[in-house]
């Protein structure tokens, strides 16, 4: 990979706020024309990273570069960046067309070329009709689409997106991203997006950053972070995951309370103690007595699928099994895969079984 | 349950204006007839109307330079009052400095003083024997002008007096402007002048006009400012009305001068409807 291939790279980069370090260190580079979220809990410095990149902030140490070029100092009004705040921040006083033709006013374009790419980019984000409305009189849906317009009307090289989508309700959340992403992909902009919500991220990014405390713990695509979580961190940030402390036996790990159970894929071995994680697709369940033997306590229906809440010996355990599996009280139980982790962090000795699904 | 509002309003704003019109126009029976048997050079009819009190007052030199007088100084410092307060608005605004904060704190001072105390004050402050002259005289500018008993003074204190509502005005105005509307309008490519221009002035405009209004009107109404520290003549109408009531013995031709102010006190409120109106219209908001 080249360097131009990279859109924007941010390089040991840390911000200080208030006395507290907020942006760590951190390091992240975006390719050309890909999208990546920006997902971690409150507080743990998205909008702080993003407002660095469109300028808002100058970081204290470390380079914001754009397509190569070093950015670090320019103000937001000399980036190749365009932001979609969270609220959108329309300005009341101008109607929809004047919001989205602000900027290329700014830059003295003709007035016919003006009416051309505002017309042109609001059919992209599909808003034909409103083009006269002040921001007041259109729905949220709307205005998160007409902030979406002026932001991408400037064809910026960079697009920055904070939680765009938090004030809109759960239907039209999970529509409008799909518009965000389809829009994005055909005109292949280099977008960063941050969210607190880990679906969110999970379906639409191509590559995922999860923070926290101001540092990237994990940054890559959606199936790996889903499969092999780095950290603890990540493992119980994204999807649920069984944890236990447990040491490694021939066959399967050993949790407290000498239960035995038996695993096909394990991260890695090695004496002591592990923190142990499994997914709640990877416990198989059968009414056999081939595994560890656990207690039914709850069974909770998801349609296709349903979650069963079991106890084996002094630990709680969730596991995600087929709707076909009959009714019990008793079971046994196996792990497909375990993922080793020591001091927070995945071991991996052994080569990955592949995923069979 | 209007009631009470509206009774209260009718007999001791209502009735007193009602009286006071019918007066001017030469009714001098009922509530008018203890003061118009006291008055003097009064314009009394029997039955209909007369304008001879306003054709009396109108035709009076000394009016006319009063009224002149009383609009001039009422735009300057309206005028200024605006601007001062918006820089001052703007400033804060913008910064988050000890300066700031220190600017923000005394420019509302003005409001703690009582407009006496500030009028002597004011006037002490550019009398002959004042400090801004002792101090241009030790600069070596002997000729510096005496500004004490002048409209200029006047000027001076009706701003002085004014700029704690306007900046108080102003920087809530500007508050209300979310940070991130700015921010967006750089992310655009705007510069912080254009800013102001595109994004602080248009959303300010309310604000702009209750600034301007209420000052105007409070400045064409005003009393003690004028009448502490201006000239005998020509001063604003404010000392006139009470030289025509007091020293003179003339109430109808105070009350009409009364009239006249309140008609132009009533033009510059149709301009705060109108604005305000036409501001809610565009777009759909309150303010
Ligand atoms: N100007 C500031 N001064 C001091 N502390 C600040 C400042 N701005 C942000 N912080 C702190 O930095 C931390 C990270 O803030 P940031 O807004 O980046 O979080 P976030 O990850 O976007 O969270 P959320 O999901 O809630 O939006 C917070 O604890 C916040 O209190
Ligand atoms: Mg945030």
């Amino acid at each position: 990979m080249s360097a131009t291939d990279i859109g924007l790279d941010l390089q040991h980069v840390s911000k200080d706020l208030g006395g507290r370090t907020i942006v760590d260190d951190l390091q992240l580079d975006v390719r050309t024309g890909e999208l990546t979220c920006l997902l971690g809990p409150s507080g743990c410095g998205k909008t702080t990273t993003l407002r660095m990149i469109g300028g808002f902030l100058v970081p204290d140490r470390g380079r914001v570069l754009i397509s190569g070029q070093d950015v670090t100092t320019l103000s937001p009004d000399k980036r190749p960046t365009a932001m979609v705040f969270q609220n959108y921040a329309l300005w009341p006083h101008m109607t929809v067309f004047k919001n989205v033709a602000f900027g290329l006013r700014l830059r003295k374009l003709p007035k016919a070329e003006v009416k051309e790419r505002v017309e042109g980019v609001l059919d992209l984000v599909g808003l034909t009709h409103h083009v006269h409305s002040y921001p007041a009189r259109i729905s949220g849906g709307e205005q998160q689409r007409v902030a979406l317009a002026r932001a991408l009307v400037l064809e910026p090289k960079v697009l920055l997106l904070d939680e765009p989508l938090s004030n809109l309700d759960a239907k039209l959340r999970v529509r409008v991203r799909e518009d965000i992403r389809e829009i994005q992909q055909r005109i292949g902009i280099t977008t960063v997006f941050v969210t607190h919500d880990q679906d969110e991220a999970l379906s639409i990014s191509d590559r995922i950053a999860v923070m926290s405390g101001g540092k990237v713990e994990q940054y890559a695509d959606a199936r790996s972070l889903y499969r092999e979580p780095a950290t603890t961190f990540v493992a119980g940030f994204v999807g649920t995951m069984n944890t236990y402390e447990a040491t490694v036996v021939p066959g399967g790990v050993a949790l407290a309370g000498d239960l035995v159970v038996p695993c096909g894929d394990l991260s890695a071995t090695g004496d002591g103690v592990w923190e142990v994680g499994v997914r709640p697709e990877d416990v198989r369940v059968s009414l056999d007595d081939a595994g560890a033997a656990a207690d039914v306590l709850r069974e909770v229906p998801r349609g296709h699928y349903k979650e069963l809440v079991l106890r084996a010996g002094p630990h709680e355990l969730r596991a995600f099994v087929g709707s076909d599996l009959p009714p019990a009280d008793r079971v046994s139980i196996s792990f497909a895969r375990a993922l080793l982790y020591r001091d927070g962090v995945l071991h991996r000795s052994a080569t990955p079984v592949p995923a069979h699904s | 349950m209007v009631l009470p509002p509206v009774a209260v309003i009718a007999v001791f704003i209502g009735f007193p204006v009602v009286a006071a019109i019918a007066y001017t126009l030469g009714r001098a029976g009922g509530p008018n007839s203890v003061v118009a048997s006291l008055g003097q050079r009064q314009f009394i009819v029997q039955k209909g109307v007369t304008f001879d009190a306003y054709r009396d007052i109108l035709s009076n030199p000394t009016i006319h330079r009063d009224l002149w007088a009383t609009v001039w100084v009422t735009i300057v410092v309206t005028l200024v009052v605006v601007a001062v307060s918006w820089a001052i608005a703007l400033y804060l605004r913008l910064t988050d400095s000890w300066l700031a904060r220190t600017i923000s704190a005394l420019s509302v001072v003005p409001l703690f003083i009582p407009v006496v105390i500030a009028s002597y004050a004011i006037l002490v402050f550019y009398a002959s024997d004042g400090f801004i002259k002792t101090v241009a005289y030790h600069l070596g500018f002997h000729g510096f002008p005496t500004l004490g008993y002048t409209l200029t003074c006047v000027t001076l204190g009706e701003i002085w007096v004014n700029i704690p509502f306007g900046v108080l005005m102003m920087s809530s105005g500007l508050n209300g402007v979310p940070n991130n509307l700015i921010e967006a309008a750089r992310d655009s490519g705007a510069t912080m002048p254009r800013v102001v221009r595109s994004i602080l002035l248009p959303m300010n405009v309310i604000p702009t006009v209750i600034v301007a209004t209420f000052t105007a009107i409070y400045v064409l109404g005003s009393f003690t400012v004028p009448y502490l520290t201006g000239p005998t003549a020509p001063n604003l109408l404010g000392p006139s009305m009470a030289n025509f009531f007091n020293s003179f013995n003339q109430p109808q031709q105070a009350e009409v001068l009364a009239i006249v102010v309140f008609v132009l006190a009533l033009g510059i409120g149709a301009v705060y409807v109108w604005a305000n109106v036409r501001t809610g219209r565009r777009s759909g908001l309150q303010s």
